[in-house]
């Protein structure tokens, strides 16, 4: 993909990451949907802070990264960008949800096929391991375009309580910082709390993964977190809307 | 490595110590150009020479005789080329959504300067002819990259010779990549992990160990690096390229490309994101002549039959392979186009109303694409645009003379 995007995304992470980082937690994070639903666009404004220029079909998979701060954690999030057209999924990306932490389900609301779709690719995680235990959120993008609405909120709302994860519906270009996607402006920190709201399901969960920076031999940390929610509530972990 | 290294000094002098390439030091250009202008009148077409000479340095040097040449490697004959689509080649056909999503965003692969105006009415051709092309083969299916590469041909070559060139690179080199399913394209690059390990084992190890996989390279597989490179000239220079080898060939590259990284690598934390996302980053300064030479060295030492031997790579029906040799064989019998121009006249000609038309002008050169679009008005650039190219070239002399006759003439000729 875009390789001028890719390395101001990068290299952000990478002055952060230069002071040493023993224990930093890695949250690795896969992100599927139809094609053309913005998949690139939300993993690029999240890790990059602002809309890209031009996104391009993803063929295979892409990858970001971004370092945040979670109750003066320093924990890394991956995002795994995927290929939209089935026949990547079939053969190419199953490589990816090895060890992912979270799926995000990304569907366009402009778009009732890309909602239509939803059941495959939950049925499509199932069948890599990843169950009900794993956080899932699902997220309608490109909200903006009020006029060409085709999935409403309510349906999405119901289709998220069946599944148990809480939907959001946003836009990751949003109208109100438009031209140069200015820095974290407006609602743009919309995207950046529904992946910090998965960061934070994810940090409140028990069993914590670590980055190797050499050994790798690890160790489990137990966490004493002021959240506390039980297993998979995920129902509780509220729903916004734009 | 030890192999590897005498050749980066071989290649850095010049592509040789490889049997029968041309030495070509910057003074050759001229020679080159000769020879390859030789070679197109020989009749037959002398097919080695073209390839020799798209595959070493500088590769084919002009966009103009990208347009003589490409055609011969791919066996095709320029005085018989399909029609331009009509808008029925949009109607029913269950790629049709995914072509459109993924050519409309496409804006990337279209040089920089480019009008919007002229980009969209190039960006409706390219639906049109990847359309075209999956409708006269059903058992072609679309993948998403595959426009990268219709791309690359309709900026040099036109519509209509788009087509042509379209159609026979997805019937072999690209054929695998076209299967149902994505399992042929998962054992191309299979093919990479083993030439590492010939080349480099503790790079190789490393990689493994970092359970890194191979998805970094497939966009780079799939359409020939054109998704991954900003530079156009870059790009075509990798097409002549390919266009003169076997189809494994950019596999090839894509090893010795991970080799050139080989410390960047080995200096990346052990992991699979770390190591993908550097190496699936290509840099854009690649020294392509050189990647080229040793890419081609890396074949002749690790030719496919021999990795899939010592990989143990299981023995898929790999249809770009199989074929390989036929298509070769086949492009051995062409005639120069001065012959070909007459005979397919003389045969009351299939090729239509545009093709005989254009076919006078054939003797006025093409002139490139950028003086083009800095004169001229904006309607007779729209006439040429949406003009199928039955000559690639010619379409571009009709232009030249088109400023002249005024857009009525141009309009004709739809």
């Amino acid at each position: 993909m875009a390789e001028s995007g890719s390395s101001v995304e990068f290299s952000g992470s990478l002055t952060s990451s230069t002071l040493p980082p023993p224990r930093t937690r890695i949250f690795k994070i896969i992100v599927i949907g139809d094609s053309g639903v913005g998949k690139t666009c939300l993993t690029y404004r999240f890790c990059a802070g602002k809309f890209p220029e031009k996104t391009e079909a993803t063929i295979g998979v892409d990858f970001r990264e971004r370092l945040v701060e979670i109750d003066g954690e320093k924990i890394k999030i991956q995002l795994w960008d995927t290929a939209g057209q089935e026949r990547f999924r079939k053969s190419m990306v199953q490589h990816y949800y090895r060890n992912v932490h979270a799926v995000v389900f990304v569907y366009d609301v402009t778009n009732a096929a890309s909602f239509r779709s939803l059941p495959a690719w939950i049925e499509e995680c199932k069948q890599h391991a990843l169950g009900t235990e794993v956080p899932r959120i699902l997220v309608g993008n490109k909200c903006d375009l009020q006029d060409s609405i085709q999935v409403g909120t309510d349906v999405a709302q119901q289709f998220a309580d069946a599944h148990s994860m809480p939907v959001f519906e946003t836009s990751a270009k949003n109208p109100s910082s438009h031209g140069d996607g200015s820095y974290g402006s407006g609602n743009s920190d919309h995207v950046e709390a529904i992946f910090m709201t998965v960061a934070h399901k994810l940090k409140s969960q028990k069993p914590l993964v670590l980055s190797q920076p050499s050994g790798g031999s690890g160790g489990t940390i137990s966490l004493s977190s002021g959240m506390n929610d039980g297993g998979d509530g995920a129902r509780s972990w509220g729903c916004s809307s734009c | 490595m030890k192999r590897l290294k005498r050749k980066k000094q071989n290649a850095g002098v010049g592509v040789n110590g490889n049997g029968p390439v041309t030495r070509e030091p910057d003074c050759g250009r001229k020679q080159k150009l000769a020879e390859i202008h030789q070679a197109l009148i020989s009749d037959p077409v002398d097919i080695e020479t073209l390839r020799r000479a798209a595959a070493s340095r500088g590769g084919l040097l002009t966009d103009e005789l990208r347009r003589k040449v490409w055609p011969k490697l791919l066996n095709i004959n320029v005085y018989d080329l399909p029609h331009k689509p009509g808008r029925d080649v949009r109607e029913n056909h269950k790629d049709y959504n995914q072509v459109l999503l993924d050519v409309r965003r496409s804006m990337k692969r279209f040089p920089k300067g480019m009008p919007a105006t002229e980009r969209a009415v190039l960006q409706e051709q390219l639906i049109d002819i990847i359309l075209e092309v999956l409708k006269r083969n059903p058992q072609l299916h679309y993948y998403q990259g595959y426009h990268d590469v219709a791309v690359t041909l309709l900026l040099v070559v036109g519509e209509r010779m788009a087509i042509a060139l379209l159609d026979t690179l997805s019937n072999y080199h690209l054929r695998d990549f076209m299967d149902p399913t994505m399992d042929s394209t998962k054992h191309i690059l299979n093919y990479l992990m083993p030439i590492l390990e010939q080349v480099d084992t503790e790079l190789h190890d490393f990689m493994m160990r970092s359970e890194v996989g191979t998805i970094f390279a497939l966009s780079w597989l799939i359409t020939w690096y054109g998704h991954v490179l900003s530079e156009f000239k870059h790009t075509l220079r990798l097409y002549d390229f390919f266009l003169a080898s076997h189809p494994l060939m950019p596999i090839y590259l894509a090893a010795t490309i991970v080799l050139h990284r080989e410390k960047e690598v080995k200096q990346t934390e052990c992991d699979m994101a770390m190591v993908h996302h550097l190496l699936s980053r290509i840099p854009q300064d690649l020294p392509y002549e050189l990647l080229i030479a040793q890419s081609q060295d890396l074949f002749n030492q690790y030719p496919p039959s021999l990795l899939a031997k010592r990989a143990a790579l299981q023995s898929r029906k790999s249809l770009s392979i199989s074929t390989f040799q036929a298509f070769q064989l086949s492009t051995l019998h062409q005639r120069p186009d001065s012959v070909l121009q007459r005979l397919t006249k003389a045969q009351g000609s299939t090729t239509s109303r545009h093709a005989s038309r254009h076919s006078g002008l054939e003797a006025a050169l093409p002139r490139d694409r950028g003086q083009l679009w800095g004169k001229g008005n904006r309607i007779v650039k729209m006439a040429v645009w949406g003009l199928s190219a039955t000559l690639g070239a010619a379409v571009f002399a009709v232009a030249q003379t088109a400023m002249d006759w005024g857009p009525e003439v141009l309009l004709q000729l739809f």
